[in-house]
């Protein structure tokens, strides 16, 4: 199907845009879009009318799939989950799907076991622990 | 995945429009700059374009010859939603057909889970038909799943990404949602 063969995200291979952009997980995202759409609501009567389909569509899925909802508790994940090493990428799949076991991230994000990294399961199991923590004490 | 990116972009100002002068002028370059970004929709290298986040700078005008228009370069921040081959994420069911389902994740609607790609899983017919193995999980419509793209296509026509998504691999298949 895709013309770019190479195009990887299992392996990290996800092109030069990344150079350029930043990754953001599921829970950022939902804080952005309602803080908009909370704008739009203060200023116009109907703000579903005045938000394109795209944006309305992100910001139901978010919504619905964002794992920690307190502001100060996705300011947390990105913090803690900074402290290990990733590639933004990875640290945000990570942040999305909130991985149990150390062998489901390793399933989820299988570029953090690659070779040269520094990742050995007791560090994922930490992490994934610090993780779990956050969402026990939102 | 979502993507915070930083754009150059080029705003045309008809000259009735430039009446004005400072606040009003920029007011307008806004105004003109958000209806252009909902119209873009998305592009094949960064996916949809969900909002503008900051406007960093807008530069100078420039008159164009003949229709008198007024160009102005400006960069601002936006967020996006591309998708990947091989990223995993989670999608929402919205159609089952014989031969697969259609998932729905984020703005895209076009994800396509073959049966093919889900091979101890069979088709149930009836009203509301669904898909299920012989641990009696089921995948029907509404139901949360965890995939693994591993096609992407982008149609310039319509300016759409379709993808091709498996539940080959460890950790996926349809989640337990603990509300039910």
């Amino acid at each position: 199907m895709s013309g770019e063969e190479e195009e990887n995200a299992a392996e990290l291979k996800i092109g030069d845009e990344f150079l350029k952009a930043k990754c953001l997980m599921n829970c950022e995202v939902a804080l952005i879009l309602e803080h908009k759409y909370e704008q739009l609501q203060h200023t116009s009567e109907d703000p579903m009318n005045q938000v394109s389909q795209v944006f309305e569509k992100s910001l139901q899925y978010v919504k619905r799939f964002s794992r920690y909802k307190n502001p100060d508790a996705v300011r947390q994940v990105r913090e803690i989950l900074s402290r290990y090493q990733l590639a933004e990428f990875e640290l945000c799949v990570l942040g999305n799907l909130c991985p149990e076991t150390v062998e489901e991230a390793i399933a989820m994000v299988p570029s953090i076991k690659t070779r040269g990294r520094s990742h050995d399961d007791d560090a994922i199991e930490k992490m994934l622990n610090d993780l779990s923590l956050i969402k026990k004490f939102e | 995945m979502f993507l915070k990116v930083q754009l150059p972009w080029n705003v045309i100002l008809a000259p009735e429009s430039l009446e004005a002068e400072g606040l009003m002028l920029q007011r307008s370059i806004i105004i003109r700059l958000l209806d252009d970004f909902a119209v873009k929709k998305a592009t094949k290298d960064l996916g949809y374009y969900l909002a503008v986040t900051t406007l960093e700078r807008i530069g100078e005008g420039k008159v164009r010859q003949h229709t008198g228009d007024v160009l102005f370069p400006v960069v601002f921040s936006a967020l996006t939603f591309k998708i990947y081959r091989g990223e995993v994420l989670e999608g929402v069911v919205h159609k089952v057909l014989k031969h697969g389902v259609f998932l729905r994740c984020g703005p895209l609607e076009s994800l396509y889970l073959s049966n093919l790609k889900m091979p101890d899983y069979h088709y149930v017919p009836g009203e509301n038909p669904y898909f299920m193995n012989d641990k009696n999980s089921k995948i029907g419509k509404d139901v949360v799943v965890r995939f693994v793209v591993i096609g992407t296509k982008w149609l310039e026509a319509d300016r759409e990404f379709q993808a091709l998504v498996s539940l080959e691999g460890d950790y996926l298949g349809p989640v337990s949602s603990p509300e039910i």
